[in-house]
C-alpha cells in the first residue's frame, strides 16, 4: 500500500507525525543529535523552563526500580533567557516544531515565562507544567485542585494566542475532573501523564534512595496507569490529548492513540535507547502499514470495548 | 578540543573473566568507540538479560587496542547489573554508547605527573599512563587495593616504560602497608606538578586536599547515578564552585579545585 499519512493536529499545532518527546528527558534535543536527526520528530518538547533559572534538588536524584525509575531533578534549568539564547537558536536550524514546557513557582511566573517567549517566532506551542512532583512550590501543587488549575490555565491563556497544552499529574483522585477544568479555562490540548509520586528505600542503610525522599516514577511500570488516564480524559474532554507514560515502541504509541491520544511522547525510553523516539516514529508507521491504516488519525480513540 | 561524535555501537563480548576477588575483566569488540576513546572517558552499556532494569551502566575504560578494535573494562561486582554483566559469555552482543565525557590531559609544562588510583579506580588511569609513557614524559603511579590479589593492574603499569609504580595494600600483603594516600602524599609534597586521581570519593577528596595544600593542580574522576549518559536528564550532577555540573559530559574528569565535596 502507499505511504501512511502520519500528520496530526494537536490543538492547533501541526505535527508531521504524532511523536514528540517528554519534557525533561531530551533537554532541547542537541544531546541526542549524534544519534538521530531530531527533525524526524513531530515536535521537540523542551526541558521545563522558569523565569530566572533553578538549581534543582540535591543528589542522589534518581533510583532504578522494577521496570521503571524514580527521578527528583527538581526542574533544574538556566532560565528562559538561556533557553532563547542557546536552545531555541539551535532548534531554529532544525525542521521541527518546538513545544516549550513552562514552569513556575507562582501563577505570575508562568505568565512571565510565556510573555518572555510570546514574540519569539521559534516557539510553536507551550506545555504548561502543573504536574511536577519534585518542587515544593508550583508544579504539582497547582495541578491537583480544580480552582488552581483554572487559575493557572486561564492566566496563561490570556498571555498567549499559541496552542496551549496543559500537562496533568496522575496524582489525583479524578483525572477527568482536572482535565475538564483545564479545558474550560482555555487549554487547547491536554498532556498526560507526568510521573507518579513514589519512593525507594535501601533496607541495609535504612535510608531513602533519593535525597528528597520522594520522586516521580516513570518508564514501562507506569504505562497501564497512563493508558487508563488517557482513555478517561479522551472521554471527558473534546480537546486533543498528548499521551505519554512508558512508551518505548511504535506498538506502545499505537495503544495510546487507540485509547484516545492524538499525539504521544517518548520519555524514559530515550535513556536506555538514545534512538528510541525515532524508532517509535518508524514503529508506528510500520504498525499502520501492517494494519492497513492509511491515516494515523484513524487510530485516535479507535479502541473497541 | 572538539569532542568525538557519540555512537551507539552494537558490540560483541570477546572475553569476560574473573581476575581478582570480585573483580572481572571484560573485553568488548567495539571498533567505532575503541578507535577514538581518550584516557578517562567512559562507555554507557546496556547490559543484556536484565530488561526490567531500564538504565544503562557507565563504565570507565581500562585499555583499548586500536589494532584489534577491542576495549576492556575492569569492574567490581557491586550490584545486580554488574552481577549480570559478570555472567555474559563470549560472543554475546550488547549495546554501548561512547566515547563519553571529558578526559585526562596533562597541563602545559607539566613534567612530573602523579597518578593515584584506588581499588578498581586504578584501571581508568591506565590509558593516561600509557599516553605519558609514549610521549616520554613518564609518570609516577600509586595504586592501592585491599589485598595483593586485588592489585590486578600492577603488571600492566609495570610494563610501561618510563612509569614508576608504587603499590599499597590495606592488609599489607604487598607493597606499602596501608592506604595509598600515604605514599601519594610523599610524591605530592616532593615535586609532583600535576595529580590525576580515580577511586572512592573519600580517596579523591583526600588526594585533592593534599594537592591543593601543595599548590599542585589535580584532576579527579567523579561518579554519580546516571540515567541518559548524554547530558540531557540532569540526574548525575556534581556540585561545583560554578554550580551543578553534569558528571557525564561536563565530567567525569573535573578539576578538583572546583569540586564541592559531599
Amino acid at each position: 500500500m502507499s505511504d501512511v499519512s502520519m500528520s496530526v493536529n494537536l490543538g492547533g499545532l501541526s505535527m508531521k507525525n504524532p511523536v514528540t518527546v517528554a519534557s525533561g528527558t531530551f533537554a532541547a534535543g542537541r544531546e541526542y543529535s549524534d544519534f538521530f536527526d531530531v527533525s524526524l520528530l513531530g515536535a521537540v518538547t523542551t526541558k521545563g523552563v522558569s523565569l530566572k533559572g533553578w538549581e534543582g534538588n540535591d543528589s542522589p536524584r534518581i533510583a532504578e526500580t522494577a521496570s521503571g525509575m524514580l527521578n527528583s531533578i527538581g526542574l533544574q534549568n538556566p532560565g528562559v533567557a538561556a533557553l532563547r539564547e542557546k536552545d531555541l537558536a539551535w532548534l531554529a536550524r532544525k525542521d521541527v516544531p518546538v513545544i516549550v514546557n513552562v514552569s513556575g513557582h507562582s501563577i505570575q511566573e508562568y505568565v512571565e515565562v510565556i510573555e518572555a517567549l510570546e514574540e519569539d517566532d521559534r516557539v510553536n506551542a507551550y506545555e504548561v507544567n502543573i504536574s511536577c512532583p519534585n518542587v515544593d512550590e508550583g508544579g504539582m501543587t497547582f495541578g491537583t485542585h480544580v480552582p488552581s488549575v483554572e487559575a493557572v490555565v486561564s492566566s496563561c491563556r490570556t498571555a498567549t494566542k499559541r496552542p496551549l497544552i496543559v500537562k496533568l499529574s496522575p496524582n489525583v483522585t479524578d483525572i477527568a475532573e482536572i482535565a475538564r477544568a483545564a479545558e474550560s479555562a482555555g487549554a487547547d490540548a491536554i498532556s498526560l501523564i507526568n510521573t507518579l509520586l513514589g519512593m525507594a528505600i535501601d533496607a541495609r542503610t535504612r535510608k531513602p534512595q533519593l535525597a528528597r525522599v520522594v520522586g516521580g516514577l516513570s518508564g514501562p511500570a507506569v504505562k497501564p496507569v497512563a493508558l487508563r488516564m488517557v482513555w478517561q480524559v479522551h472521554q471527558a474532554v473534546s480537546v486533543p490529548v498528548l499521551g505519554m507514560g512508558g512508551i518505548s515502541t511504535g506498538i506502545d504509541a499505537a495503544e495510546f492513540m487507540l485509547a484516545g491520544a492524538t499525539a504521544v511522547a517518548v520519555g524514559t525510553a530515550s535513556f536506555s535507547n538514545p534512538r528510541a523516539a525515532a524508532e517509535v516514529v518508524e514503529g508506528l508507521r510500520a504498525y499502520c502499514k501492517e494494519q492497513g491504516v492509511s491515516d494515523v488519525n484513524d487510530l485516535i480513540g479507535a479502541l473497541q470495548c | 578540543m572538539e569532542r568525538a561524535t557519540l555512537v551507539d555501537e552494537t558490540c560483541s563480548v570477546r572475553s569476560n573473566e574473573q581476575v581478582g576477588p570480585n573483580l572481572f575483566l571484560i573485553e568488548i569488540e567495539a571498533p567505532r568507540i575503541a578507535s577514538v576513546l581518550l584516557p578517562g572517558q567512559f562507555v554507557h552499556v546496556k547490559v543484556p538479560g536484565m530488561e526490567s532494569h531500564l538504565l544503562r551502566r557507565p563504565f570507565s575504560v581500562y585499555r583499548t587496542d586500536a589494532s584489534s578494535n577491542v576495549l576492556s573494562i575492569l569492574y567490581q561486582v557491586v550490584g545486580f547489573g554488574t552481577d549480570v554483566l559478570s555472567h555474559l559469555l563470549p560472543a554475546t552482543s550488547l549495546c554501548a554508547s561512547g566515547p563519553i565525557g571529558s578526559h585526562w590531559e596533562l597541563p602545559d609544562g607539566s613534567a612530573s605527573p602523579l597518578l593515584v588510583g584506588g581499588g578498581v579506580g586504578a584501571a581508568p588511569l591506565y590509558l593516561f599512563a600509557q599516553e605519558l609513557s609514549n610521549s616520554g614524559v613518564g609518570a609516577t603511579v600509586v595504586i592501592g587495593a585491599q589485598t595483593k590479589e586485588a592489585l590486578v593492574t600492577l603488571g600492566a603499569y609495570e610494563d610501561l616504560p618510563g612509569i614508576s609504580v608504587v603499590a599499597a595494600t590495606d592488609d599489607g600483603t604487598f607493597g606499602y602497608a596501608g592506604f595509598c594516600t600515604e605514599p601519594a602524599r610523599t610524591f605530592v609534597e616532593d615535586g609532583a606538578d600535576f595529580v590525576a586521581c580515580c577511586g572512592p570519593e573519600m580517596l579523591m577528596r583526600i588526594v585533592a586536599e593534599m594537592a591543593a595544600r601543595a599548590g599542585v593542580p589535580c584532576a579527579v574522576s567523579m561518579e554519580r547515578r546516571m540515567a541518559c549518559g548524554v547530558g540531557a536528564c540532569l540526574s548525575c550532577v556534581v556540585d561545583t564552585a560554578d554550580g551543578k555540573k553534569r558528571c557525564c559530559i561536563d565530567g567525569p574528569i573535573f578539576d578538583a579545585r572546583e569540586v564541592v565535596w559531599q
